[in-house]
């Protein structure tokens, strides 16, 4: 009788090794800021785990990802600066090279239906493989990549640990990766909280909000002060790098000089501004709405008619763009470089 | 012991038929690469009326793999993206499907991928972005990819690239292909079919048309012509 009870006894312990050895996720629940849309994002076919949120983000901070291992997504996408690269109209990457545009911030990536300048890639899931394979930037292939993750074994460990599987794909890769930039959510800015009456702008901010409703708001849509479409907004062409947008994609001469409509938050801290980052300060953006437009035959119906803002008023429109701050976000430690 | 070894070999000899009886209860689709009707070869001389050309490169997907039977009857292969390599010929046979033992009228397939998977973000397989057959700067997968040279391209290396893709309309380039297939034309459980590359490259001056790497018109072109170049072998 002992003897039965002392086997039963083992057998329940190694059922409970099996149970628990087995991988164990950690769900995230991807919280929607009130008054935030639906998410684009289908979280079903890539559910967050803490697990493959950490693998992501030391896959977005390792250098692993470009040829000759010292280019990581960091590089042109600090956090601090909204996830961008600042201080360069051109972004750069392996070898010094330097791109033909100013890189794009990742923030509120979950709403976003499509991205880069020109709307070219059509998945978040899919968006990494761009700056991977392109010269200018990583330089590597997804392939080779695959491989040196296969052959790491602290990297062996970590897709067993948020995949249950030892081995590596370039699916799985491409899915830690968002699992991370997906969750770069922000919306605890000022405008935020006066959104949710728990600030007030001052008299400025508030002049300007209106300002930005009468003139801005249509391209930036509320509350993520973006939209998922394509404006020409009345850059004068840069001969030096002929770039005609949205038409490289489609070929349908109306999407020419038609660039993504970006996010403004964070925007104290995104500089430069413009596909090309052409503009340094917030008050060559305004200038540029108010007395630069080009006219063209795409120009966004939008910027027809100009704006005539008075001094004061461009002060003011800037006042609010600095309200779309959001120190949690940009200082939050888990988007941080992995401990 | 002896007895334990005869149990063995007796478990082994059972496992071997067992796997035999299913290799043979497969339906096998087959396709040769050709030049007119030699088999091709990569780095060879080839000769078309406009042309000479040598291959280094040839990779496509066949998708949507569907069996018509003689009695009206459908077999869809479900998940069907195959990625046809030359440089790897158990790329070139594949099974689709239990074998039937039933007559077929015809084969229906896609060379190329559908708008739907084009936009499904990171898959799995066949279909893993780390096959090197989709697009970076523009999503969407590469359905074909011919390169070589020919001394008719002004091209660096006298190298010419068809990245053939586009998933969107008007550049959807994915191409449905049809073949009829008798009785006598198709082994019991092969579907052999032959791809002749010449038909293609008789179609067109390399001299004109060389480097296609983004869907548009000239995607459309060679997409549209591919799928004449399958017959049943």
């Amino acid at each position: 009788m002992k003897k039965t009870l002392y086997i039963f006894g083992i057998g329940i312990f190694i059922f409970g090794i099996l149970a628990f050895s087995k991988s164990y996720f950690t769900p995230i629940y991807f919280d929607v800021p009130k008054g935030f849309p639906k998410p684009v994002y289908d979280f079903k076919n890539n559910p967050l785990t803490e697990e493959g949120f950490e693998l992501g983000r030391k896959l977005f901070y390792d250098p692993i990802l470009s040829k000759d291992n010292t280019i990581s997504c960091a590089v042109c996408h600090l956090q601090q600066t909204g996830f961008t690269h600042v201080d360069h109209d051109l972004s750069h990457g392996i070898d010094g090279k330097i791109g033909t545009r100013n890189s794009l911030t990742l923030q509120n990536l979950a709403w976003s239906k499509n991205f880069m300048w020109d709307g070219g890639v059509n998945h978040l899931d899919v968006q990494a493989i761009a700056p991977i394979t392109s010269e200018v930037e990583m330089d590597e292939t997804l392939e080779n990549v695959v491989q040196k993750l296969n052959s790491n074994a602290t990297y062996q460990k970590l897709f067993e640990i948020a995949f249950g599987t030892k081995k590596i794909t370039g699916q799985l890769t491409l899915k830690a990766i968002s699992q991370f930039v997906v969750t770069f959510t922000t919306a605890n800015s000022k405008y935020d909280k006066v959104l949710k009456k728990e600030e007030n702008f001052t008299e400025m901010e508030q002049k300007g909000y209106k300002l930005f409703q009468k003139h801005c708001a249509s391209c930036h849509n509320e509350p993520l002060l973006a939209s998922n479409d394509f404006k020409n907004n009345g850059l004068a062409i840069d001969p030096t790098l002929n770039d005609f947008g949205r038409m490289k994609i489609t070929q349908n001469p109306n999407d020419s000089l038609k660039f993504k409509v970006p996010t403004l938050r964070n925007i104290e801290f995104t500089f430069p501004y413009m596909h090309d980052g052409r503009f340094k300060t917030l008050n060559e953006v305004v200038k540029h709405y108010n007395s630069g437009i080009q006219k063209s035959k795409t120009l966004a119906k939008e910027l027809q008619k100009p704006i005539n803002l008075s001094d004061n008023e461009r002060v003011e429109i800037i006042s609010f763009l600095k309200t779309l701050t959001d120190k949690e976000f940009l200082f939050n430690l888990k988007y941080g470089f992995p401990k | 012991m002896n007895k334990k070894l005869i149990y063995l070999f007796l478990c082994f000899l059972f496992f071997i038929s067992v796997m035999a009886q299913k290799e043979k209860d497969s339906l096998y689709f087959g396709i040769k690469l050709k030049w007119k009707t030699e088999n091709l070869e990569l780095n060879k001389n080839y000769y078309s009326k406009n042309d000479t050309l040598q291959f280094s490169l040839l990779k496509f997907y066949v998708s949507g793999v569907e069996i018509n039977y003689e009695d009206g009857s459908i077999y869809k292969e479900e998940n069907s993206y195959h990625l046809i390599d030359f440089e790897y010929d158990n790329s070139k046979l594949f099974s689709i499907s239990k074998n039937e033992n039933k007559p077929i009228s015809k084969i229906v397939f896609a060379i190329g991928i559908d708008s739907t998977a084009s936009n499904s973000g990171a898959l799995s397989g066949n279909l893993d972005l780390q096959k090197g057959m989709y697009w970076a700067w523009q999503s969407g997968y590469i359905n074909m990819k011919i390169e070589g040279k020919s001394s008719s391209c002004k091209t660096r290396k006298n190298a010419f690239h068809f990245h053939v893709g586009g998933y969107l309309e008007p550049f959807y380039a994915m191409q449905k292909v049809e073949i009829k297939l008798n009785d006598n034309s198709n082994d019991k459980n092969q579907i052999s079919l032959v791809m002749d590359l010449a038909k293609l490259f008789e179609e067109i001056k390399l001299s004109e048309l060389n480097s296609i790497m983004i869907p548009g018109t000239e995607a459309m072109k060679i997409a549209i012509l591919s799928t004449k170049l399958f017959s049943v072998e």
